[in-house]
């Protein structure tokens, strides 16, 4: 609810972009760090999820999953193959263009199809980036690196390990806000479970990773396992902990999140 | 600069027409939501982008199956091959949810949108329950939802023969999987785009609602697919 503080929607957009190209910049030298950078952009386009969806779209919470995920892989197709010389620039490249056709979507979602939704620009802009940033993530934690054409096109398109991270991200980003929202929604839930979806993700990613990369790609996977328990861990206390007021009086809380 | 040349424009213009073509087929198909999963509204119980996507991607596979076992197929034999594909999807999801309305939920088939079913001239108001907007798939909503899914699956394979036409020369093997995967977020785009004008439930081709919001839609879609197109040729520019 207001009278709980929230973490403000500048820091959590700051956490999902530093942390995520932190974590694809470094896959090369670690793969792993591509699914923990993901984790930290599914955290926050989650939270921009909710923010959105809040408003009630009209077609369910994932439908905007699904158009971020195909904003940000048009995107991330685009940045890391447009880059020929510079390889080190793809995924900014691809956070920026995926953030542009967010912007224009958003735009054209407010003025021309007119759904009145104040944060519809902003949100889909940060979705949209997210989702270029997930896909990158995931794709460089199977991969081994961010390099389009001498990783990515062979060992995450050519083998449909691709159709993983597009749904299995879509799942991660959509899913937190999917399953908690209704009276008394709070953010500190929803990221917990937004970090265990994260998670699952990234073990995910790491059966495919085992698979393409072999023993660092095990490392991703048992690394997905004890992160996704400690995540599933904290949610289950919060959503312990947020029941008690229902538990204990008997009362469903009144107001809408 | 290679996207002046006209034969880029072209195929910018044809994305951008698939893209519309996806859009447009959205609102045919008679997407229920929630409600309709209680029988409590017209149309198949669940939302747009799953149906719109489900039924595309199936386009998708035929398509691209049609491209690759005949090379010399040209577009219009790719494109009736996804929209083969897509509306045999989408009849037999169809008939299956129509099953169960009939024989699980027994619910009559009505819509509430029209007085007569525009196709077999049937009554309709005196059907619907009260508090409900219709149940089931009366015929005029498979047969609008048959057509919906062929233009889907015909805009799906458009842009999967276009961007074959600029991924195969430059990475041979790899091209299927890499045009395959952007029409796929193409679709995802298009699909999206029109769920927000509708705002989640639509009949078909006779809902009053059709008329009012495939306009701006079409317009949206159109616009923000030629953006795609112009990065799927861009894409192919980075791969030389």
């Amino acid at each position: 609810m207001s009278d709980l503080k929230e973490i403000p929607p500048n820091t959590l957009a700051m956490f999902g972009i530093s942390g995520g190209l932190l974590g694809i910049y470094l896959s090369p030298l670690f793969p792993t760090a591509g699914a923990l950078g993901a984790i930290c952009a599914v955290i926050w386009s989650a939270e921009a999820v909710r923010r959105v969806a809040k408003y009630g779209l009209g077609t369910g919470v994932p439908s905007i999953g699904q158009i971020a995920m195909g904003m940000g892989i048009i995107a991330a197709m685009f940045g890391l193959a447009i880059v020929k010389s510079m390889p080190l620039a793809g995924p900014i490249l691809a956070l920026v263009t995926a953030s542009i056709i967010g912007f224009i979507i958003g735009w054209f979602a407010q003025n021309v199809i007119k759904m009145k939704i104040p944060v519809m620009i902003r949100c889909m802009t940060e979705i949209a980036a997210g989702g270029a940033l997930i896909i990158i993530g995931f794709s460089a934690a199977v991969a081994g690196n961010f390099d389009f054409m001498g990783s990515i096109i062979p060992k995450v398109f050519d083998n449909g390990v691709m159709l993983a991270v597009f749904w299995v991200g879509a799942m991660a980003m959509l899913h937190p806000f999917n399953a908690c929202l209704g009276p008394d929604e709070r953010q500190k839930r929803l990221l917990y479970l937004a970090g265990s979806t994260g998670a699952i993700t990234m073990a995910i990613m790491g059966i495919a990773a085992t698979m393409t990369l072999g023993a660092s790609g095990a490392a991703t996977l048992i690394l997905g396992i004890i992160l996704w328990l400690i995540f599933y861990k904290k949610f289950w206390d919060e959503v312990y902990n947020d029941a008690a007021s229902v538990i204990g009086t008997g009362l469903i809380p009144k107001t809408e999140a | 600069m290679v996207l002046l040349d006209p034969t880029t424009i072209i195929d910018i213009l044809l994305i951008g027409l698939s893209g519309t073509l996806i859009c447009l087929a959205v609102h045919f198909i008679p997407v229920g939501g929630a409600p309709a999963a209680m029988a409590q509204a017209t149309g198949i119980g669940t939302g747009t982008v799953e149906l719109a996507a489900g039924s595309g991607l199936v386009g998708l596979i035929t398509s691209s199956y049609m491209y690759a076992y005949e090379p010399s197929a040209d577009v219009y034999l790719v494109m009736a091959a996804g929209a083969m594909g897509a509306a045999i999807m989408l009849a037999s999801t169809m008939l299956a949810g129509g099953l169960i309305y009939a024989y699980g939920v027994a619910v009559p088939f009505a819509s509430a949108q029209v007085k007569k079913d525009p196709i077999t001239g049937e009554r309709q108001d005196i059907y619907v329950s009260k508090g409900t907007q219709g149940q089931g798939i009366p015929t005029i909503c498979f047969v609008s939802g048959v057509v919906g899914a062929a233009l889907g699956g015909a805009g799906g394979g458009l842009i999967y023969f276009v961007l074959m036409g600029y991924y195969t020369p430059l990475i041979t093997t790899h091209a299927a999987a890499v045009a395959g995967v952007f029409t796929m977020g193409v679709f995802y785009v298009n699909s999206v785009i029109p769920s927000y004008g509708v705002g989640g439930t639509i009949e078909g081709v006779h809902d009053p609602k059709f008329k009012r919001v495939v306009p701006k839609d079409v317009f949206t879609s159109a616009i923000v697919s030629m953006l795609c197109g112009i990065i799927a040729i861009m894409i192919a520019g980075g791969m030389t």
